[in-house]
């Protein structure tokens, strides 16, 4: 049996299946910059929206898995297949030193210290501070992936493997709410005492949550890099990361479409009203702060009561 | 190992310098209902919170089954299988009733850490028969017909019940249920009776907090009185219907059970 909802992912799908033939290459670009983002904006929503952790940071495990590719290529000559799988643990590993020792911390306090981290980590990546960041200007000429002689270095190519990365994060994302593992972070973001006295242990499940946000980050950020052939460190600071976390309240919190929609406003909508300019971005403060008032759950809100058919038997 | 579930040993906490509980001692054997009643503020919540965890006593011990788990995490003494409602409904209320019971087979299921990101088999097996429980504590509860329904948006005699499904759904050894009865009317405070009865019945210990005399006094084999932090007597329910410590206790405190 279909469901509204299915029905429109399954439309979409397909529209987004076919989107590069009909468009030029500056809309290719743009399609696989939603794509890639979109997946950022997901993973932020497994901390956010899922654990609900104030995690304003997320740029920084994006910006991770862009600069393990990045160096892994440029600097040590690396194929861009051998830097995936690097471009996701580097993230998560980092996930785990940084945010252990402040998982235990209250949501305002948390939000400060993740902000100082991703603020640390474009002062590093400024200073160059190994060698191999390439200071301020970031690092130039990554490759294209290339598969058994075959290069996939069209745009083209980019839009489908972001696709692809897409559709495995939300096949992930699927499996996560439907398993104890996501539901335990819903119950930890609803009421944590109540919470940990069904014996679920809140910091194993806030710190699941980070790492496996910030290694699929990651992936987003290896692609990221490889689309546009070079990485530098503004395309990673704070205000990227409060991007990512806006785009997950105005859209709605732990919903799938709702955080496709809030991409969509946040990084397609402005290259439609490209021509309004810098007025356009006014628009933009105004729409959000309008959905926080009009719709405090986000555009498209969560909706609970997923549950298998025979339980739903004796509902009238 | 002792005949007692739980032994209660000298246990005082304080908040600042306030004593919540003063040098506090109690054993409940396996498979009773054990009541606790007092005034309003004399301590009661307050050490059930240290039983499961929420808080540390300062002072005493509190063993279970001979070993002493003061001080350990709520999460590892529900997995011991103390489990729990709370005086004030603390329900995942925007879920459905369904997510909300699910809860409570945490404990119980057996999904390995990749199972969040990718199914297998097992997984599946586990999922459906965690499940499967949840739809027999809902018919239980007489909450089928809320299955999908937001645990919030129900009346509170119907969250009460959605709370002690929850906690009964990790399958305890002992239930702490504090003022479960609070809020409901007479017809549902029979009926909880009633299923607190079927509890016991199922070899679950249970412990609770209770103002409606006529339930405690039905239902429990043996009581502790508490005033101020400290017990000021204990038994059967018979003698502490009489003791004259206890009506004097409830007479000069202005005791109100219609508090929130
Ligand atoms: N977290 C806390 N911080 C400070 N005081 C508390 C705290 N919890 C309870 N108390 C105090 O401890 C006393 C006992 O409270 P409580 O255990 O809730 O009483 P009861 O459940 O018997 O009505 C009260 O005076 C209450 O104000
Ligand atoms: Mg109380």
């Amino acid at each position: 049996m279909m469901n509204k909802t299915s029905l429109i992912a399954i439309a979409l799908l397909v529209f987004m299946g076919f989107f590069p033939l009909f468009v030029d290459s500056a809309w290719l670009a743009v399609g696989t910059t939603f794509l890639v983002f979109a997946v950022v904006a997901l993973s932020q929503d497994i901390i956010l929206g899922r654990a609900g952790v104030f995690h304003m940071g997320h740029a920084l495990f994006f910006g991770l898995g862009a600069y393990t590719t990045a160096i892994l290529n440029v600097n040590f000559g690396l194929p861009i297949l051998a830097t995936w799988v690097p471009a996701v643990l580097v993230p998560m590993l980092v996930a785990f030193i940084m945010v252990a020792p402040i998982i235990h911390l209250r949501g305002d306090y948390l939000l400060v210290a993740t902000i100082g981290f991703n603020i640390i980590f474009i002062q590093v990546l400024e200073n160059d501070v190994f060698g191999l960041t390439g200071g301020p200007n970031g690092l130039f000429g990554i490759d294209v992936v290339r598969v058994l002689g075959y290069d996939f270095s069209s745009q083209t190519h980019m839009y489908y493997m972001a696709f692809i990365l897409l559709g495995i994060t939300l096949f992930i994302m699927r499996n996560l709410d439907k398993s104890k593992f996501g539901r335990a972070m819903f119950y930890i973001h609803k009421d944590e005492i109540a919470a940990q006295s069904m014996g679920i242990n809140v910091r194993y499940f806030k710190l699941y949550a980070f790492i496996l946000g910030a290694g699929i980050a990651g992936a987003a950020g290896s692609m990221f890099s490889v689309q546009y052939s070079a990485v530098s460190p503004e395309a990673f600071n704070v205000t990227q990361s409060i991007m990512f976390f806006t785009i997950v309240l105005v859209g709605g919190s732990a919903s799938l479409p709702g955080v496709l929609i809030g991409t969509f406003i946040m990084f397609v909508l402005p290259e439609m009203f490209r021509e309004f300019e810098t007025a356009r971005y006014l628009v933009f403060g105004i729409a959000m702060i309008l959905t926080m008032i009009l719709r405090p759950r986000g555009i498209w809100p969560v909706r609970f009561g997923n549950i298998p058919d025979f339980l739903k038997k004796g509902v009238k | 190992m002792s005949e007692y579930l739980l032994e209660i040993s000298h246990v005082s906490k304080y908040f600042q310098g306030l004593v919540a509980i003063n040098d506090l001692s109690m054993k409940v054997k396996k498979g009773q209902i054990y009541g606790i009643i007092g005034p309003n503020g004399a301590g009661k919540t307050t050490l059930f919170n240290c039983i499961t965890g929420i808080y540390r006593p300062e002072i005493g011990q509190i063993l279970w089954k001979g070993k002493d788990i003061k001080g350990i995490s709520p999460h590892k003494i529900a997995e011991l299988g103390i489990l729990r409602t709370f005086q004030t409904i603390r329900l995942f209320s925007e879920m459905s009733v369904a997510e909300n019971i699910m809860s409570g087979r945490h404990i119980k299921s057996k999904q390995r850490w990749y199972n969040g990101v990718i199914p297998t088999p097992a997984y599946y097996k586990d999922e459906k028969a965690n499940w499967k429980k949840v739809g027999e504590l809902m018919d239980f509860f007489h909450l089928s017909e809320f299955a999908t329904t937001p645990a919030g948006d129900l009346s509170y005699g119907i969250q009460r019940r959605i709370e002690m499904a929850r906690a009964l759904a990790a399958e305890p050894e002992l239930l702490i249920l504090d003022e479960p009865a609070a809020g409901l009317n007479e017809h549902e405070t029979l009926e909880l009776t009633q299923t607190i009865r079927k509890i016991q019945a199922m070899g679950v210990t249970i412990m609770m907090i209770e103002h409606d005399m006529e339930m405690v006094m039905s239902l429990c084999e043996y009581i502790t009185v508490i005033n101020f932090g400290a017990k000021i007597s204990e038994g059967v329910p018979s003698f502490i219907q009489d003791d004259p410590v206890v009506i004097e206790a409830y007479i000069g405190s202005d005791e109100d059970d219609d508090n929130e």
